[in-house]
This record gives C-alpha cells, structure tokens and sequence, in this order.
C-alpha cells in the first residue's frame, strides 16, 4: 500500500528549524537584545583579555599618588584611594564581579533545576518535602538571607559564593517546579508513557526539551541581581577581601573620596550598572524571542 | 456496596456463548478520586469516576462507548491503558493481566494503544513528527535508523508524504494533519487494541470524515480492533459494531450497534439515543427526553445511578443496585425493568 | 473563604519554624567558637567552661535551639554582647525607624511605577511605552546602594540641598516629624525606591497590556463604555496583583536595608545588622534576623489574605 518508493524513505526529508534555531533568528531582529549580548561579550572579552589590555598592575599602588582626577597623565581614568590606577582595576574587576555575580546563578541553576525538576515529575510527598523546604528559604527576603549567610560565615570569596548560591536556589526549584508539573499533566507525556517509555526516558527526551527553556531564562534574569547582590556583599565588607580588584569593593573603599574626587565613586558602579541592565535587556529579549505562538 | 457484575442470571458471561474468547477482558474496574480539601488535604468527598465497569471487547470488533461528559468515558480508557492506576478490578488481554502471568507493563503497552482528543497536546512541540513517531519502537528496543523508517512508512501508511512531513514541527500541521500523525505514532509499536478517546471529536466535520474513512482502511488491512469513545452518535453508529452506554461511571447498556440504536432497553439509552434529532420532519421532538440535569460523580444516587431521571423509576430503584443483566446474545442491560424478579412492577418486561 | 485564611495560616507556622531554625543554626556557621567575641584569647579554660555552661554552648543543639526559641516567643531574645542591652530594646528601636524609611520608599516606588507601567501598558508598544519601560529597566538594574552614593554627591556634595547621612539633629532618640529630621529621609527613601519602582512598573505594564487584550474589552467598548469606564475596569482588575506585589516589595525592603542603611547612615535595623555582623555580636545577629525574617513570613500572609479577598478565584485555585 506504499504511495511512494521503498528507497525514497531513506531520502533527503524536509527539515524544519528547530526550536532554538527559530528562537535564535528572532532574537536576531531584536536591536536592544543583540545591542546587550554585544555588551556583556565586550565585558567578558575584556574580562578575560585583562591582562593583556590592563595598562598597570591592579594592585600596585603609590601613596602618592592617591586620588588623581580622571585624565592625569599616565592613569586615564585617575587614581584609587590607594594610588592603584583606575582603569586596570576596572578592567580586572570584571573578572571577579563577573564570576561572582554569574556562578552562583548557574550553580543554583543545576542544583535548584535538579531539586524542582525531580518534585516537578514525581509529585506526591516527595514533592511536597522538597518543596516545603524550599518554601522555608524563601520566607528569606534575598539580600537578608545572602548577608545572614555571608556574616554568619565570614568574608571571603567561597563563603560568598556559597550563600548566594543557597540564596538563589529556591526560586529557580519554584520555577523548575511549576514548569515540570505544568509538562507533565499534558497528553503527550501520557502518550510516551503509553508507548512503554520510563520514567528516565520520558525526562530526557519528552520534559527536558520542554522545560529548560524557561528555567533558563529565569536564570539569567536573576543574573543582574546576583550582581548588584554579589557587588553588595563586598561593598559591605563580606565577600570579595581587598585588595582584590571587585566594583562593589571598590565602592566601598572609594567612600572616603565621595567629597574629594566624586567621580572616582561613580565609575565602579557606573560599570555594574551597565553589566546588569546589559543582562537584563537580554533576559527580556530572549523571552520574547521564546514566546512562539504556535 | 455492590457493584455492577456481569450477569448471573443466565450464569454465564454474555461472550462465553461465543466461540473466539474476549481479546480484552475488563472486570469490575474501579477508580475513585479523592478531592483534596480539609486542614491537611484530607479527602472529604470522592469523585467515582469509575464505579464497576465491566466488558468485554472480541478481536476485530470495534466497541463503541458513549455517555454524558462525566460518565467516566475517558477514565475508562485511561485505567485500561494504565495511566492511572484502578483501586480494583482487571483487565486481561487475552487473558493475561499486564504485571503478572508473563505479561510484562511494556509487552502490554506495546499491544494496547491510545490516540486521544486533543492532537496538539498529544505531540511533543520540540519533536518532530517522525521522532515522535519512532519514540515508541526505540524504547522497546528497536535500533535507531529502523524506528525512523518505520516512522516514515507509517507516515505514508496514514496518507502522509513522509518526504514533507517527517522533519515538520507539530505546530506546522493542521489538526487532521496531526491526528493521522497521532495514529501513526499509535500504530508504531503494531498494537492489537487501539483505543480512540474523542480522536476525531475536535477536527472539522470534512476532516472528520477522512480521519474516520482511513480508521475504517487500517481496521481492513492490518486487522485492527477499536474502542472508539465518542459524545457524537451519529459517527459512533456509523463506526462501531457494538455500542455500550455509560453513566455515572457505571455501564447502562451494552449490546450490537441497530439494536440499541434501534431502541435500547435502558431507559437512559432510549433518551440519550432518542435525544438525537432527527432531520425528518415527520419526525419532530416534541417534548425534551431527558429531564433533570445530570447529577454529579460526588454524590451520586444510590441504587441505581439513573433513578433520579428515570420515568420508571419505583422504590427497588433506590434501593439496589441493577446488575448486568443478558438479554440474550450479546446485549445486556443494566436496569431492574430488564431481570424477571428484580422487584420492579415491570420487571421481566423489557427482557 | 475563612477557611482558606485558616489553612494559610496555620500554614505559616511551621514556615516559622523552619525560619527560626535556619537563624538559629546560622550561629553555628560560623567559623570559631560563639564565645570568641566574649572572651580574650588568653582565657583560662575553667572561664571558658564557665562561660560555655552561662550561655549553654555546652549542650545538644536540639536542645539549645528550643531553649532559644522558649526565650523567643516570650520575648527574650537575649543580651547584645556589644552594648549589653536586650536585643529586643535594639531591634524594636531600630525597626521603627526602618519602617518609616521603608514605608515611604515603598509609597514613592508605588506611585511612580504604577504610574510608568499603567502609561506603558496602555500605550503598548508606542515611543511612551519604550521610554516608560526603559525607565522601568533602568530601576532594576541600577544597584541601588550606588545610587545612593551618587544622590549623595550630587544633591549633598554639589547642591548642598540636603543632608548626606544620618537621622537628625539629635540622632535617631530626638525623631520629630519637622522639617529638619524629615529632610534627612528623602535621599534614603527616593535610593530605596528605585528598585520597587521599576518590579511595579514591570508588573503594571504586563497586567495592563495583557487585560487590555482581553476579547471582553473590545465587547464592552463595542457596548459603548467611555475609555474612563475601560480605564476604571483595569483598575479594578489590576489592583489586587499590583498590590500584592507592593507588599512584597515593602517586605524586600525591610529586610534588605542594610545597604542603603550603610551608606546613608540611617539607625534602621540594617545598620544594626551590619554592626552586629562586624563585631560578631551573634546574640543581636540572630535576634534581628528572626525579627525580620518573621516579619517578611506575616506581610506575605496578609498579602496573600487580602489578594485573596480582593480575587476570589484564588482560593479556589
């Protein structure tokens, strides 16, 4: 009863985009969305370039020279309390502000992912232990609960680490959660399990594909405020120790010039701010990028 | 509480008169859901979705089921096919239960298959059609590059050019498109039994048709038997062989198609049948059959389920339960009008 | 309907529970032993049993946590190592002053994002709505605690308009509602607000694009109702979300102060926190981050209480 050929079947079929491919040609259209993924692959480059486009050593200071304007000769974009030149230090500063502010999101990401995705398929008091648990972090205000954490540990860059992550892994287990569970109700997932599939099957192939997406993207729209968080713990004097080079450590020690040199104070915070609306415009672009309507 | 049985009056169930046994053997199914309210998620009340169902269903027929929504239809479809587990009761193919006598949960599945109403939920928006297709074959074992020529026959097989098709999105097909694609996924793992839950109920009536004509080609060439649930009659008698009536999760009625189309026994049969207008105008519907809405699965009567609608109803109807009572042949009704000495006034007057 | 409050609040309790639990265990994270803050290096061992057995650092956990959590309820939250005051005194001072700031940042960011976001939501998709949510990203995005620094510089620095830190003339014990003392809230209130501002004027934006949208608006327009009878059923069913999310955002603030407290100097339980984290004062740690987690955990439940009541249909959900 074949209408075509045998050996037709093994021919070259009509493929359509896939899911992530349609999404990346949306995004495309979008002038703001690729305008902040052009940013923040600006601040990652230069990041990861810094030493080599770094003009002086970060840490090497001159009491001397402490406090210098913008435009001194030889330091651009003048001098810290410390007489360490500005711009190198905001060049390194992006490494760890940078790592500081994106790892603990992504930790989050797989461990909070795991936690809601397993509650999300498995229901029942599983579930809801998972859940409750959750729910009990959660009863945290975020900035309340990362400083907690942050204080009652100490300062440090692993201790900072660590309690952002702790901060950020109960929203990420709601969201996984609620998708997992919205997926797992519908025909088609009944329909591979019809097909004899298990329970391992079905989350590779049939509830993964379909609930990463936007659990991803709720990741990155927590990554501007994991930012301003991770930048705010080491204002406070947690996370990031000088003399490391970090913005929001840098804010705090340029304090004392906020009568003196002014401008000196703005510049770190004028970088985190363009870092984290950078994250954000690109988070809203790949949302609308992603809501396909079929 | 007793639930419906199959009849004991001529002391034997109605298909053993016939020589083939049941390709499907369904027994007593219960499925009750609780609903959660209360301090701590108690139950207070239960829906009975599925209150002591029991059929058989013969190789190479094709069983009709039909009701009110709520009557537990899909319930049904779905305990049998084992995506929710029954609080008792069997289901044997071919005499064997799945998970016990040698009859394992995948063997099972791969000889009892479903399509269901609504086609694009049914397919996964990030698989293509002939991935979703090849899913089944790949995980009972079938390697790779085979799952995906079969996929593409059976694309061909439901009138779909596998070359345009197979490497489509579900959301770049139209609804009829995506139920043939659904029933080739059915088809995918060589089932005996396919059950159709509402499968043409959403498509436009031209699709309609053509989606029931290849139903009716498949049956012919590969030897197919079919439940086929439906609230639309008009198809339903087109389709089926044999029809059963639910309501309220109990079975009213079962028995060949122009007999209870015909002029059921049950008195729920005759008004749901006779509901269904007519366009001959000789032949106008005066009065409503059906009075009363139809009672909820929460609370529903005692005794006989239909009591509370019923014309005939007498005290023996509150009282018990009807049991499944054979006419003769293949029909049998549930109804205290249908066995002699059941205590209804008529009772033995409809047999 | 009371039924629901019920169970929303019985279920608070052992959120509560967990809650206290994680501040109690958050003493123990920390590095050393608690009395490191209480006694010289030098102490003889015999003090620091002594001390050991006065605070009961010498017992089971399980049994210091409920010992701690007894004091709690009944209002004993133990003595600040640092001042030697109760914690209670410290806290409750504190949480005034918070609150006033966090009250009228709360207002300020109320008003101007419902403001935004209604105009965005409304104008969708116009250069109005560009600017208005541009605005929006903008109060996400800035860390806010700069933002302060910057007002700062500018309007105390440069302008000499206002007062950079502090609560007044006499400190936070002489509060009076003049002039002199209210002025030193406006920098710290407007930095505080940016951020509630731009999550309102996001949440508005989208509530009113997508009610806007709905097939029932188009069916009343058609039934002749003015744009002000529109305008006043999207209100309608705008509030209750948007003011769940203002109750949020104020729970968020009060527990997130302490870095506009840091910076501007304000005697709000944030800078409490902060001096309690730097001289490792655990009593006053613990004590006030109970305090203001529990006071997060109840605005939630009256936020949830009274959306429910404004939006019926989320109890039934």
């Amino acid at each position: 009863m074949l209408k075509a050929a045998p050996d037709a079947l093994d021919g070259p079929i009509v493929r359509s985009p896939g899911y992530w491919a349609t999404v990346w040609r949306r995004f495309r259209r979008d002038p703001v969305a690729v305008g902040a993924l052009a940013m923040i692959a600006i601040i990652v480059l230069m990041a990861i370039l810094a030493p080599w486009i770094a003009p002086q050593d970060p840490y090497k200071g001159m009491t001397l020279r402490r406090l210098r304007p913008p435009g001194t000769d030889g330091f651009p974009l003048g001098t810290d309390e410390l007489g360490r030149d500005m711009l190198s230090r905001l060049i390194y500063g992006a490494r760890l502000s940078l790592f500081m502010g994106v790892t603990p999101v992504f930790l989050a990401l797989f461990i909070g992912g795991a936690i809601g995705i397993a509650a999300g398929y498995v229901g029942g008091w599983v579930n809801s232990i998972l859940m409750r648990t959750m729910d009990v972090f959660f009863a945290f205000p975020s900035v309340l609960l990362a400083i907690a954490l942050s204080g009652a540990m100490g300062a440090g860059i692993v201790n900072g680490l660590i309690s952002l992550t702790v901060v950020f892994i109960p929203p990420i287990a709601r969201v996984a959660e609620s998708v997992t569970t919205g997926v797992r109700t519908l025909d088609y997932v009944d329909a591979a399990r019809a097909s004899g599939g298990g329970a391992i099957s079905i989350i590779r192939h049939h509830v993964l594909g379909n609930v990463l997406g936007p659990i991803f993207v709720y990741a990155m729209s927590l990554i501007a405020v994991s930012m301003i968080l991770a930048s705010g713990l080491s204002f406070l004097g947690l996370g990031v120790k000088p003399p490391d080079p970090e913005w929001g450590l840098m804010l705090n020690t340029l304090r004392t010039a906020l009568y003196t040199q002014p401008i000196l104070c703005a510049l770190p915070g004028i970088m985190i701010f363009v870092t984290s609306i950078s994250f954000n415009l690109l988070t809203d672009g790949l949302r609308s990028a992603m809501d396909i309507k079929a | 509480m007793s639930t419906a049985t199959l009849a004991t009056e001529t002391g034997q169930p109605p298909a053993a008169a016939m020589a083939p046994p049941a390709l499907l053997e369904v027994r007593d199914l219960v499925k009750h859901f609780p609903m959660k309210s209360g301090l701590f998620g108690k139950a207070k009340a239960v829906v009975r979705a599925v209150d002591g169902v029991s059929f058989d269903v013969k190789a190479g027929e094709t069983l009709g089921i039909v009701g009110e929504s709520g009557c537990g239809k899909s319930t049904t479809a779905r305990v049998i096919m084992h995506l929710i587990k029954p609080d008792s009761g069997s289901v044997r193919l071919a005499g064997r239960s799945p998970g016990a006598g040698g009859l394992t949960m995948k063997a099972f599945r791969s000889q009892v298959q479903m399509v269901f109403q609504d086609s694009y939920a049914s397919l996964n928006p990030r698989m293509t059609v002939e991935d979703s297709i090849a899913y089944g074959p790949a995980v009972h074992g079938i390697n790779g590059s085979d799952a995906v020529r079969r996929a593409r026959r059976l694309l061909d097989r439901v009138g779909l050019d596998p070359l345009r098709f197979a490497g489509r999105y579900p959301h770049e097909l139209s609804g009829g498109q995506r139920q043939r694609v659904n029933i080739a996924r059915a088809l995918a793992l060589e089932p005996r039994i396919l059950i159709l839950d509402e499968a043409v109920s959403a498509l436009d009536k031209s699709v309609e048709a053509q989606v029931l004509n290849l139903l009716l080609d498949l049956k012919d060439d590969i030897g197919l038997t079919y439940i086929f649930i439906s609230h639309d009659l008009e198809v339903v008698r087109f389709i089926a062989s044999r029809v059963m009536v639910m309501y309220l999760g109990r079975v009213a009625e079962i028995g060949p198609t122009e007999q209870l189309y015909g002029g059921g026994r049950h008195p729920y049969t005759q008004a749901l049948l006779g509901s269904m207008l007519s366009m001959d105008p000789d032949r106008r519907t005066e009065t409503a059959p059906l009075a009363g809405d139809p009672p909820n699965p929460i609370n529903p009567p005692p005794g006989c389920r239909f009591h509370t609608r019923c014309r005939f109803a007498e005290a023996v109807c509150a009282a018990s339960v009807p049991p499944l009572f054979v006419r003769g042949g293949d029909h049998a009704v549930a109804c205290h009008m249908a066995a002699p000495g059941s205590g209804h006034s008529q009772a033995g007057a409809i047999s | 309907m009371p039924l629901y409050i019920a169970k929303r609040i019985l279920y608070t309790l052992p959120i509560m529970l967990g809650v206290a639990g994680v501040c109690f265990m958050l003493v123990h994270l920390a590095p050393g032993d608690p009395l490191v803050s209480i006694l010289p290096p030098d102490a003889s061992e015999s003090l620091k049993q002594q001390m050991m057995a006065l605070y009961g650092f010498d017992r089971p956990y399980v049994e210091q946590f409920l010992r701690w959590l007894g004091r709690a309820i009944s209002g004993d939250l133990g003595t600040s190592i640092r001042t030697n005051r109760p914690v209670v005194a410290e806290v409750s001072k504190a949480v005034g002053n918070t609150l006033i700031l966090a009250a009228l940042a709360t207002t300020i960011g109320f008003v101007f994002g419902t403001l935004f976001g209604f105009i965005a939501g409304y104008f969708r998709d116009t250069w109005v709505d560009k600017t208005a949510s541009a605005i929006s990203v903008i109060g996400v995005s800035v860390p806010h605690y700069w933002l302060g620094m910057v007002l700062v510089i500018v309007f105390a620095s440069y302008l000499n308009w206002l007062p950079p830190t502090g609560a007044g003339p006499g400190g936070s014990d002489a509060w009076q509602w003049n002039w002199a003392h209210v002025r030193h809230m406006i920098l710290p209130a407007v930095t505080m607000s940016v951020i509630p501002m731009g999550i309102i004027a996001r949440t508005v934006r989208a509530l009113v694009a997508e009610i806007l949208s709905h097939e029932f608006i188009a069916g009343l327009r058609a039934k002749g109702l003015s744009s002000r009878g529109v305008l006043r059923h999207v209100i309608k069913n705008a509030a209750p979300t948007s003011m769940a999310v203002m109750g949020i955002q104020l729970g968020y603030l009060l527990g997130g102060s302490i870095l506009i407290e840091t910076v501007f100097n304000w005697p709000g339980t944030g800078l409490l926190l902060n001096d309690a984290i730097f001289q490792r004062d655990l009593p006053l740690l613990q004590g006030t981050i109970l305090v203001l987690a529990c006071f997060f955990v109840l605005l939630n439940l009256v936020v949830d209480v009274v959306q429910t009541a404004l939006d019926p249909r989320i109890a039934r959900s």
